[in-house]
């Protein structure tokens, strides 16, 4: 396994200047350009305010950043999962040049989520800044400069979540080209059992919480959007449980990737 | 030290004749008896041993389907063999479908980049090389359009150029040089000669003769999957075209 990643450090300008390019192709001849990329939450987090805050009767000035953080981590997970399970398919050319590490597919896909994320959580954070007057939390001693720090690791083990995940459904998807449909449907579903649009203390009062604490996309959920919107530091136990699912996700990926990485290039 | 051991490699596959099976397909067979979309086992290569060193220049000729393209994916190391071991030491580049590795949404000077990213280079060492590889093509203002304009013998210029600029110690080529026009083939010969006389090691396979004849020092006959024959390149040729042509056809025809 670790031979694998230091061969895909060795093609990291193979890599790094074709997740430019998708980058620079996924915009091309489009007026806004990478504005879209800030466009899309914003406009489904105005969206979701304006009906929810009504329903729900939540605060829109609370609600606005929860949900743009909380779409932005969901629609990296999302999005890394069923694009990243075409990764395989989708570079096949590629495969057949090149005896280049298999993983290095879907972490081209994952990278360029990666960039997308940024962007947005970067929007989320300004907008909390703009409404706060601040980011952080005095209450917890908390200011940017920690808040930072605090979501640094949430942030390093959800790319790398999310590379070990788009790995195993890339090599699924490879074998059961409908991997990529029931992904699709699949992550419609989670996206409602996940606390994206509403808080989890909605679900604790009916004996739903369980739902939400086998569900690993939470982990991330508090341990990246609690410290950008409370200044809360997350507990140890969290960033343990998250490491500890990580590298859970990391032994698959690096077992599917042995075990099929001799045979997949006979099916593509 | 480019060096290329092949002992006793086979390698078997199975293939489904629909190009992929569904989740459903999978668990119908397990259901019924007899599938639609059966496996069927390929051989592609049985039993062959090459040791070929720097300064080799292997010819590989055979019919349609010998398992010509299969022996250069594995010694590229796409195709891991499924018997016998391989060793193939030394910087590979492959030269397989020309059009295949190109973004085609990138202009040719993207592409250059890629490609020599692929095979290893770096930005720093690439720097060195670019101006190299863009005057080897002779494509000029042709470098800024994206590849997708580019013709087929234009997309091998490129594809030929970044292969044997970056210097690779192994080089394997699969009937491609054909596609350039007559003045880039011969740019092409005497380039690969350059190499070789650097001690380069290379495997090329071609169904032009007369490109194995002067090219290579050594050639391989395949027949489904095996070597029939390994020698000098008059020789081979000769007992090669002469299986083809019957035994009256002489050797003028090569």
């Amino acid at each position: 396994m670790l031979s694998h990643v230091t061969a895909v450090w060795k093609f990291r300008h193979f890599l790094l200047a074709l997740v430019r390019l998708d980058l620079r192709l996924r915009y091309r001849r489009s007026v806004l350009g990478i504005g879209w990329s800030l466009l899309n939450p914003i406009a489904m987090t105005i969206v979701f305010t304006v009906v929810f805050s009504g329903i729900l009767g939540a605060d829109a000035k609370k609600y606005a950043p929860f949900l743009l953080v909380g779409m932005a981590i969901w629609a990296f997970l999302r999005e890394s999962a069923v694009a990243g399970s075409r990764a395989l398919i989708a570079n096949e050319s590629y495969i057949r040049q090149s005896p280049l590490p298999y993983a290095l597919y879907p972490l081209r896909t994952v990278l360029g989520q990666a960039i997308h994320f940024a962007i947005a959580l970067a929007v989320g954070v300004a907008l909390v800044v703009f409404l706060n007057g601040h980011l952080g939390n005095p209450e917890h001693g908390t200011g940017p400069l920690e808040v930072i720090g605090l979501i640094a690791p949430g942030l390093v083990l959800i790319l790398i979540a999310a590379w070990a995940v788009a790995t195993v459904f890339a090599f699924v998807n490879v074998y059961f080209q409908d991997t990529q449909h029931l992904l699709e449907v699949g992550s419609q579903i989670l996206f409602f059992l996940t606390p994206i649009i509403y808080e989890r203390s909605k679900l604790d009062g009916k004996d739903l919480g369980w739902v939400v604490d086998a569900n690993p996309a939470n982990l991330f959920m508090d341990l990246i959007r609690a410290p950008i919107l409370h200044g809360e530091p997350p507990t140890l136990q969290l960033y343990l449980t998250a490491a500890g699912v990580t590298a859970g996700l990391v032994g698959l990926a690096a077992g599917t990737t042995a075990w099929l990485q001799k045979k997949v290039i006979f099916h593509l | 030290m480019a060096k290329i051991e092949l002992n006793g490699v086979g390698l078997t596959f199975t293939v489904h004749p629909h190009k992929r099976v569904s989740l459903k397909e999978y668990l119908v067979r397990g259901l019924f008896r007899r599938s639609v979309n059966p496996p069927l086992a390929v051989h592609a290569l049985a039993g062959v041993n090459l040791k070929a060193g720097p300064g080799s220049r292997v010819g590989v000729i055979g019919h349609n389907g010998a398992g010509k393209s299969s022996l250069l994916r594995l010694l590229a190391g796409i195709y891991p063999p499924t018997a016998g071991d391989r060793v193939v030491e030394g910087r590979v580049c492959s030269l397989f479908d020309i059009s295949l590795g190109f973004e085609p949404e990138a202009t040719g000077w993207d592409n250059i980049a890629y490609r020599s990213y692929l095979q290893g280079e770096t930005p720093a060492t690439l720097k060195g090389k670019v101006d190299a590889i863009a005057a080897f093509t002779e494509l000029g203002e042709f470098l800024n359009v994206p590849v997708r304009h580019y013709s087929a013998g234009m997309l091998m210029r490129l594809a030929f150029s970044i292969a044997t600029t970056i210097d690779p110690e192994i080089l394997l080529v699969d009937e491609v040089l054909a596609v350039g026009d007559l003045a880039f083939q011969q740019k092409a010969q005497a380039r690969m000669k350059e190499m070789m006389a650097s001690a380069r090691l290379m495997v090329l396979v071609a169904h032009d003769l007369t490109t194995i004849r002067n090219m290579c020092n050594r050639v391989l006959w395949m027949e489904h999957g095996a070597v029939v024959k390994d020698g000098p390149p008059a020789e081979v040729i000769d007992a090669y075209v002469r299986s083809v042509k019957g035994p009256s056809a002489g050797v003028k025809a090569a």
